[in-house]
C-alpha cells in the first residue's frame, strides 16, 4: 500500500498546476492553493526521508506492470533527499514571490508553470528507467523554456535562444543514448542494466555509452565546455524563478550523474570517471574566473553555480563511497545557499533599483539584517568553517588528497579562494561602501524588502543548521550513498528474487 | 536494410550538424528538425532488421516479431519533438520581430544596444 504513495510527488504539483489553471483570477485562492500545496509537498518529501532511512527503497510498478516491463517509480533515500530539497526551494521561492510582487503583477501562468517544472524535476528523481528519465527531463525543460520567455522583455529574450538550442541538442543526444543503451542491454530499466553490467565488463560499447551520457548530463549540469548557455540566460528570469533554476535545474543534472554512473552503468568505466573529474576541475577554475569578470550580482552568482557544480561532479568522478557521500552533502548545502543568494541579489535589486555593482551601495547601514544573511551565505559558499560549505569542500578535497589527485585538489582550493574574492566584491560594492559615493539610491519606503529578507533569513537559518549539525546530515548522506552503491539490494528490491 | 538505415542516419546527423553550425538561426532551426529525425530513426533502428519478421499484431506460431518497444519510444519522442519544434519556431519568430535580424553574430554582438530606451525596435 505504501508503494502507491510514491506517485504523490508527481501528483501533487501536477494537480496544483491544473487547479491553478482552472481556478481563474481569484488572487486569494491562487495564493492559498499554491502555499498549501508547497507545504504539503515538503511534508510528503520529508516523510519519504523517514520512510527510506535504513530501509529498502519504495517501489511502485505503475499500472501493475512489474519491472522490467512496465514503468517503475522508485524512491530511495537519495531520491527522498532530493525531493525534499526541491520542495523546500519551491516553497521558499513561492513565498518570496508573494513578498516581492503584488499578485496582480505576477503573470498568471507563472504559478502553473513552476508547478509543472517541479513535476518534471520530481519525475526525474523518482524514475527508474532511462526513457522515463528522458521524459522527465523534457517535462522539466519545456516548463523551463516557458518560464524563461514568459516575463522576458524584447531585448533580453534573445538570451533564451542559446539556452533552448543547447538543451534541445542535449535532449536529442539523450534520446540517442537511450536507444544505444537499449541495443546494448536490451532493457532501459536501471536495475536490469545494473544486473547485466558485470557480464559486459570491458565491452568498448559500454565505454562509448558512458562518454555519450557524460556529454548529455554534462550539458544538463553545465560542465566545461558545455556551459555557455547558463550564465547569460539565468539573469533574465524574474528573481524567484531564477532562484529556483539556480537551486534545482543544474542539480538535477548532478543527481543524474550520481544515479547513472554510481548505480546503473558498470563501475569499471575508469576512463569516463577520469574525464568527468578533469572536466569538473576545469569547470571550477574557468567558471570562477567568469564570476570575477562579471559586474552585476546575478551574473556573478550564475557563474558561481557552474564553479560549484565542478565540486560535485569532481566527487562523482572520484567514484568512491566517501566521495559520493561528499557529493550528496554538497548538493544539500549548495541548493539552499545558492537559491538564497539569488534571492539576496533580487532584494538588493529591489532596494537599490539595480543589481549593477557600479550603482549599488549603502545597504549595510540601511538593512544590517540583509547584510548579515548575505555575509553568512557568501562565506558558506566560499567554504569558511563551520558554515555548511566548508564540510562538503573539506570531504571532497580530503578524498582527492587520499587518491593522490593533487592537480584537482589544487583546482578546488584555488576556486575556493577566487569564490571568496568575488563574493567580497559584491559585499564591498553593495553593502559596505556609502551610498553617496556612487550616488546610489536606497528605497526603504518600499515595504516589500521586509518580507523578502524574512524568507532569506529563514533559508539562512536552515543552512546554518546544516553547517552546525553537519554530523547528522553527513550520516544521512552516507546512508544515501551506501544505498546507492549497494547494487545487489537495489536489483533485488526492484526485480524481485526470481530473476 | 540495416546498412541503408545506418547510412541514412549518418547522412542526417552530418547535414544536421552542418546546418546547426551556421550563423543564421533559420538554418539552425532546420538543423534541429533534421537532428530529431536522425535521433528518432536511430532509436527505431535499434529494433534490428525487420527482414523476415512480422508486426506483433496477430500471434502466429513460428514467426518472429519485430521488437515493438523502440517503436513505442519513438512515438513518444516524436510527440515531444513536435511540441518543442513548434515552441522553437514561435520563439525564433518573436526574436526576429523584436530584434530585426536572423543572424546570431549580429544578435550577440557585444556592441549591440537596445534600439530605443524602452527596448522596442
Amino acid at each position: 500500500m505504501t508503494g502507491n504513495l510514491v506517485i504523490l510527488p508527481l501528483l501533487l504539483p501536477m494537480a496544483t498546476a491544473l487547479a491553478l489553471l482552472l481556478i481563474g483570477r481569484s488572487r486569494f485562492w491562487r495564493r492559498w492553493l499554491t502555499g498549501v500545496s508547497a507545504l504539503a509537498q515538503l511534508a510528503v518529501a520529508l516523510g519519504f526521508i523517514g520512510a527510506t532511512y535504513q530501509r529498502p527503497p519504495l517501489v511502485l510498478a505503475v499500472g501493475g506492470w512489474a519491472a522490467p516491463f512496465g514503468i517503475t517509480l522508485v524512491i530511495d533515500l537519495l531520491t527522498a533527499i532530493m525531493l525534499s530539497l526541491a520542495a523546500f526551494t519551491a516553497l521558499a521561492v513561492t513565498v518570496f514571490g508573494f513578498a516581492e510582487t503584488p499578485v496582480r503583477r505576477i503573470h498568471p501562468l507563472r504559478g502553473p508553470l513552476v508547478q509543472f517544472l517541479v513535476t518534471g524535476i520530481n519525475l526525474s528523481f523518482c524514475t527508474a528507467d532511462l526513457f522515463n528519465l528522458f521524459v522527465g527531463f523534457e517535462v522539466m525543460l519545456i516548463a523551463s523554456y516557458g518560464l524563461l520567455t514568459l516575463e522576458a522583455d524584447d531585448w533580453d529574450i534573445r538570451q533564451a535562444f542559446p539556452y533552448l538550442a543547447i538543451n534541445l541538442f542535449g535532449s536529442t543526444l539523450f534520446l540517442v543514448g537511450a536507444g544505444f543503451a537499449y541495443s546494448i542491454f536490451g532493457s532501459l530499466n536501471f536495475a536490469q542494466i545494473a544486473q547485466l553490467g558485470p557480464s559486459l565488463a570491458g565491452d568498448p560499447r559500454v565505454t562509448v555509452l558512458g562518454l555519450l551520457f557524460l556529454l548529455v548530463f554534462g550539458i544538463k549540469s553545465g560542465l566545461f565546455p558545455l556551459y555557455y548557455w547558463l550564465p547569460n540566460s539565468y539573469p533574465i528570469l524574474p528573481t524567484p524563478v531564477a532562484a529556483l533554476y539556480a537551486g534545482m535545474l543544474t542539480k538535477v543534472g548532478v543527481y543524474v550523474l550520481i544515479r547513472v554512473f554510481g548505480q546503473v552503468l558498470p563501475p569499471d568505466l575508469t576512463l569516463v570517471h577520469q574525464c568527468l573529474a578533469w572536466m569538473a576541475g576545469i569547470t571550477m577554475i574557468l567558471a570562477v574566473l567568469g564570476a570575477v569578470s562579471r559586474n552585476y550580482i546575478r551574473g556573478i552568482l550564475s557563474f558561481h553555480i557552474l564553479s560549484q557544480i565542478g565540486y560535485m561532479a569532481m566527487a562523482v568522478g572520484f567514484y568512491t563511497e566517501y566521495a559520493f557521500t561528499a557529493a550528496i552533502f554538497y548538493i544539500i548545502h549548495h541548493i539552499i545557499v545558492k537559491a538564497s543568494l539569488f534571492l539576496v541579489g533580487g532584494t538588493v535589486g529591489a532596494l537599490n533599483d539595480t543589481d549593477d555593482l557600479d550603482h549599488t551601495g549603502g545597504l549595510w547601514k540601511a538593512t544590517p539584517m540583509l547584510g548579515v544573511v548575505f555575509l553568512l551565505q557568501a562565506l558558506s559558499l566560499a567554504g569558511i568553517p563551520p558554515l555548511s560549505g566548508f564540510w562538503g569542500k573539506y570531504m571532497i578535497i580530503l578524498e582527492g588528497a587520499r587518491l593522490g589527485e593533487w592537480v584537482l585538489v589544487g583546482c578546488a582550493l584555488l576556486a575556493g579562494v577566487l569564490t571568496l574574492f568575488s563574493m567580497l566584491k559584491i559585499w564591498l560594492a553593495a553593502f559596505w561602501r556609502n551610498a553617496d559615493e556612487v550616488g546610489a539610491t536606497i528605497d526603504l519606503d518600499d515595504r516589500r524588502w521586509r518580507g523578502m529578507t524574512a524568507v532569506i533569513a529563514t533559508m539562512t537559518v536552515v543552512s546554518l543548521g546544516i553547517g552546525l549539525g553537519a554530523e547528522w546530515i553527513i550520516r544521512l548522506a552516507a546512508e544515501a550513498s551506501r544505498q546507492l552503491l549497494d547494487r545487489g539490494a537495489y536489483i533485488q528490491t526492484i526485480l524481485g528474487g526470481g530473476s | 536494410m540495416i546498412w541503408e538505415t545506418s547510412l541514412l542516419i549518418g547522412v542526417l546527423f552530418a547535414v544536421a550538424s552542418f546546418l546547426m553550425l551556421r550563423a543564421s538561426f533559420v538554418r539552425i532551426l532546420f538543423g534541429f528538425l533534421l537532428l530529431t529525425h536522425a535521433a528518432n530513426l536511430f532509436v527505431l533502428a535499434m529494433s534490428g532488421s525487420p527482414a523476415g519478421k512480422e508486426a506483433p499484431v496477430l500471434l502466429k506460431k513460428g514467426v518472429a516479431f519485430v521488437d515493438p518497444l523502440p517503436q513505442a519510444l519513438v512515438l513518444t519522442a516524436i510527440v515531444i519533438g513536435l511540441g518543442v519544434a513548434a515552441y522553437l519556431v514561435v520563439l525564433l519568430y518573436r526574436i526576429f520581430l523584436d530584434q530585426r535580424t536572423t543572424n546570431l553574430r549580429d544578435l550577440f554582438d557585444p556592441d549591440r544596444r537596445p534600439p530605443r530606451e524602452d527596448g522596442r525596435p
